[in-house]
């Protein structure tokens, strides 16, 4: 390798193009480029009975393709006890089961015909309905959207297809580490009495019926629960009137209700280091520190924080030390819940070899220490800043981004425009405040760690860095049983 | 009744207003000096720039010993040059000879302990408490030196340098038949991403090149061994292919992967990495007369490889006799059945492609990566096994069109109370209905159209249409693009028809029956199980 890259740079030399080559990238200068972040109120309008809508639309648009999509508030936060699972399999049904009048096999057939795409989810907190059509047919599928939307049969042959591969994928909670730490983490983190731990079990699935659905239907079908999306080539003002002439003329049916707010968890962590015994080649390690919400006034500093500890990649400290120089791990990362409705949690995962979870994490640790100990040097935290200013308008690259990042905020509450001066705020940030955000937020004492994998390879840890895995961290070790896949009742 | 009546008026009505016509980019294609190609198209929607470069060299092109090393080799390139991700050059790469040979003597301690394995003497050459006395010095020295250099590296400086350039999605990825190393920039930032690539392809240095094999290792447990079906399928894959290279998985064996050299991997870039066997994709806001220009400049200094990549000369022989596989997985048991079949640019895979998408659905490969969450595909499969007969929860089939030939799967997931093998003959049903009575005008049309409609939301976006370039350009040419598109929108029900009588036979079938296998926890005993458990149990 070096005789040939010596050949080349001996060829190269005299050449006259090669000289031109500056010898390192930062001596390139670059045009500026200017990015206006897309303002809410241009982007806005609202039906006549008071849906919100979110438009990115113009007819010189050069796909042919249109999206409209209608969110709902309302999730699994709302499932009544015993039923859990009824808004996941509301969604996933409510494109699928046909209508008042058409079956399912019908709507798939019309669907089809016209190649669009009908799809639904809802998931703890939304839900939608979204149409993918060709501009030329828009009328049809506007049209089946809203049949969809207003009269769903939820067909009971769909309906009991749905359960069964539900039940199959319950099955499988326990095949992969990734699954059980899925499972475990929301108890460790939310109780036992929160939805965002209520998962679904063989007994609430098979509990939910029909009728279930049809009442969660007619519950959400409140125009003050829903915002409609709009993006692709069409016209603004045509397209306005026809979701007026059909979901702008919605009533609140006499079922309806507007959906309650969220309820935040009412449970106390117990900080632990917890391990869930899987006979697998490769652990899954997660821990949680309590986070802050998007709206907090300290939200930007936390955010950069969290990017220089493990959310930005290759250039962020875990990956490096973790991936880069102890070749550990394919990936590293930590996360900042932006918490819409309560406290966030800042997150952080990796899988690696089962003898090295007890290092790995030490040396996860030691980088969190290091951000409270020493403040963070500039040129390290400007490479973190400029990333974030400087990709930002990516996040809003196409019209089907922008329409769906502005509907985010109006389903979430968030202030309106409140990116707008996202990169003003970044860029103020200072080592100063990086550091008292880490000392803030990355507080040993409240850290639940787990790691689902081999227990007596997890343990015991690795011959050539001898540290065992309740030495992490000044906190209990603790056995945490799997839970039966079904029932979610613990294992004993 | 009335319902279906005014169904099928409608259909007609709109199946006739929507004639298909083919796609068009705005492709311009440039050859530099040194036989390096560029394919641009300029469209200025976003103000970003999608880019790629692919080496036409994948797994395909690797031997036994040496699996995974075209995968490794993606690694390394993100390791930095001799200017970038490095304070000290000179001293650099007196570490890294200092290493090679470390690890030439950790080679022959390796070749002792692959001898006692062989001999039974040791069940794990990996197991660190095999190690010989001197194999462990040998690591400790190793580490020492590891721990020099990790004082000169600039940890991950082209991550860094893109990273604050506002640069998203720097990767890469290796298949069977090629390597693509991507990224995506702010349009006024072109001549960065010129300078930084053109440099890893001219200065490439092979730094943290031992401790990389680790952290592909880990990625082998992470996407492969730890997954339910992982190493089955790596199995499966195996059996099926015989002959010719696709036989091992991308990633490789864990046994080669962890004793690649340094050498072996110069030899790689030396063969695989001249330009003339590089093909760049750039689409966004630019303009390609101006970024031929600068290519010329940064790419063009580097040397062509005159002697071209060696040609893979094993071909698939026909399979003389059904294949099978039983296995037992902690995951939901189902049937999978393998046909191998012609390469992507092959004049019958549009025809392939066509009975993969009536049988299973809209094509998978037409739709936008990641969209995921859609309807179910509402292929004949799923229409006779799922929704009528009940026998399945899923049913799909699919083509996968490759450089050296092509695979064309069939699989289910059995109902409660089915097993795998109760669905295999349905599966063969499927197709042999097709074979007898041909597919219709109506599920034709329909299929056409969808793949119209995936492939214009593909287009959508600068990275959606570099990725869909790039997949013709790993099997064929840029003119395949509207070849393939051509083609399937030419296909007719008889050679449908003729694909499905011809490409099946009983032979060429590689069946994969997979059950369920319990977990080995205390709990799982049946004598510690409560009543309600039991009961469940006795259900299924």
């Amino acid at each position: 390798m070096f005789s040939r890259t010596a050949l080349i740079l001996a060829l190269c030399a005299p050449c006259a193009f090669a000289q031109a080559i500056p010898s390192r990238p930062e001596q390139l200068t670059f045009a500026p480029l200017a990015f206006q972040v897309p303002r809410a109120k241009e982007h806005k309008a609202k039906l006549k009975n008071g849906i919100p809508v979110v438009l990115s639309v113009s007819e010189k648009e050069s796909s042919p393709l249109v999206r409209v999509t209608v969110s709902w508030r309302g999730g699994a936060y709302l499932d009544p006890k015993g039923k859990e699972g009824l808004a996941q399999l509301f969604g996933a049904q409510l494109a699928r089961g046909g209508t008042a009048s058409l079956a399912p096999a019908q709507l798939d057939d019309r669907l089809e015909t016209l190649a669009a795409t009908l799809s639904s989810a809802c998931g703890e907190t939304t839900g939608s309905l979204s149409l993918q059509v060709l501009n030329r047919d828009l009328d049809a599928g506007l049209s089946l959207l809203l049949q969809v939307f207003q009269e769903p049969a939820f067909s009971q042959d769909r309906l009991d297809l749905a359960k069964r591969q539900q039940r199959q994928a319950l099955s499988r909670r326990n095949d992969a580490v990734t699954s059980i730490a899925a499972y475990q983490m929301s108890y460790l983190l939310f109780g036992d009495s929160h939805f965002a731990s209520a998962d679904t079990t063989a007994p609430s699935l098979e509990s939910i019926t029909r009728a279930d659905l049809l009442a969660f239907h007619g519950r959400l079908l409140h125009p003050a629960n829903l915002v409609v999306t709009v993006s692709g080539q069409v016209d603004r003002k045509g397209i306005l009137d026809q979701l007026n002439g059909g979901l702008g003329a919605l009533k609140a049916g006499a079922q309806a209700q507007v959906s309650a707010a969220v309820p935040a968890p009412a449970f106390t962590r117990k900080p632990g280091i917890y391990v869930s015994d899987k006979d697998a080649p490769q652990a899954m390690v997660q821990w949680a520190f309590p986070g802050l919400r998007r709206s907090d006034p300290d939200w930007h500093a936390a955010l950069v924080m969290n990017q220089v500890l493990g959310a930005s990649g290759f250039t962020s400290r875990l990956m490096k030390k973790i991936r880069s120089d102890e070749g550990l791990t394919y990936g590293v990362r930590t996360a900042l819940g932006p918490g819409p409705h309560w406290q966030g949690d800042l997150t952080g995962s990796m899988q690696t070899k089962n003898r090295s979870v007890a290092y790995a994490l030490r040396l996860a640790m030691a980088e969190m220490q290091k951000l409270r100990d020493v403040a963070v040097p500039a040129e390290e935290l400007q490479v973190i800043k400029d990333n974030l200013v400087e990709a930002f308008p990516s996040q809003w690259g196409s019209r089907q981004a922008v329409a769906g990042r502005l509907t985010e905020e109006v389903l979430l509450g968030a202030r309106e425009d409140w990116w707008v001066d996202f990169r003003e705020k970044v860029q103020a940030i200072t080592p100063a405040e990086v550091q008292r955000l880490a000392r803030q937020l990355l507080v040993p004492e409240r850290l639940v760690i787990l790691a689902v994998g081999k227990a007596s390879e997890m343990e015991p840890g690795d011959p050539d860095h001898p540290v065992g895995l309740g030495e992490v961290a000044k906190l209990p070790l603790v056995r945490l049983p799997l839970r039966d896949a079904l029932t979610l009742k613990p294992l004993n | 009744m009335r319902t279906p009546l005014a169904c099928r008026t409608w259909l007609a009505v709109s199946l006739a207003a929507a004639p298909l016509t083919a796609q068009t980019l705005p492709i311009v294609e440039k050859t530099l000096s040194n036989g390096m190609r560029l394919v641009m198209v300029e469209r200025h929607d976003q103000p970003t720039i999608s880019l790629g470069w692919m080496a036409r060299v994948g797994s395909a092109d690797e031997r036994p010993g040496m699996t995974g090393i075209a995968h490794l080799f993606e690694h390394m390139m993100f390791k930095g040059t001799r200017t970038i991700g490095t304070r000290d050059a000179k001293r650099d790469g007196e570490l890294n000879d200092l290493q090679d040979q470390i690890q030439v003597g950790i080679r022959e301690e390796m070749a002792i302990l692959r001898e006692r394995q062989r001999r039974g003497e040791i069940t794990n050459m990996m197991d660190p408490k095999a190690r010989t006395p001197r194999l462990q010095e040998l690591i400790k020295a190793f580490d020492r030196l590891v721990e020099e250099q990790r004082g000169l590296v600039v940890k991950d400086e082209m991550d860094k340098i893109y990273s604050q350039a506002g640069g998203t999605g720097l990767n890469a990825s290796t298949s069977q038949d090629r390597t693509f190393y991507i990224t995506s920039l702010p349009s006024n930032k072109l001549e960065l991403w010129m300078w930084l690539e053109s440099d890893r392809l001219a200065n490439p240095v092979f730094r943290e090149f031992y401790s990389e094999r680790d952290v592909i290792l880990e990625e082998r447990r992470q996407t492969l061994e730890s997954r339910p079906g992982g190493i089955v399928g790596e199995a499966f894959n195996a059996m099926t292919w015989a002959a010719n290279t696709y036989h091992w998985e991308v990633i490789g064996w864990p046994s080669d992967i962890a004793q690649v050299t340094r050498e072996q991997a110069n030899t790689f870039f030396a063969t695989y990495y001249a330009p003339n066997n590089i093909t760049a994709v750039l689409v966004g806001d630019f303009s390609p007369a101006q970024a031929a220009a600068q290519a010329e400049r940064y790419f063009g200094r580097i040397l062509a490889n005159p002697k071209g990549v060696p040609e893979l000369i094993t071909l698939e022989p026909a399979q003389p006799a059904e294949q099978r596989m039983l296995a037992e997985v902690e995951t939901t048991p189902s049937v999978q059945v393998e046909f191998k079949t012609v390469s992507a640019v092959h004049k019958d895979a549009a025809a392939l492609q066509a009975l993969a998408g009536i049988l299973g659905g809209a094509p998978a490969f037409m739709s936008r990566p990641g969209a995921g969450g859609g309807r179910p595909p509402s292929g004949r499969l799923n229409k006779a096994l799922v929704l009528e007969q009940k026998v399945a929860t899923q049913a799909s089939a699919s083509f996968r069109g490759q450089k050296l030939g092509g695979t064309f799967s069939l699989r289910a997931t059995p109902a409660p109370g089915k097993s795998p093998a109760d669905l295999e003959p349905l599966l063969y049903a499927e197709l042999a209905r097709v074979a007898k009575d041909g597919v219709t005008e109506e599920e034709l049309q329909r299929y056409k159209k969808a793949t119209q409609v995936g492939l214009a939301s593909r287009l959508e976006t600068n990275a959606g249409i570099r990725e869909t370039l790039a997949q013709y350009l790993a099997v064929g040419t840029v003119a395949d693009f509207q070849a393939a598109q051509d083609r399937t929108l030419a296909v007719t029900r008889e050679e449908v028809q003729r694909v499905a009588r011809t490409c099946f036979p009983r032979e060429g079938r590689n069946v994969l029956l997979t059950t369920r296998k319990e977990a080995k926890t205390p709990a799982d005993d049946p004598l510690k199980r409560g009543p309600e458990r039991m009961k469940k149990m006795e259900g299924k």
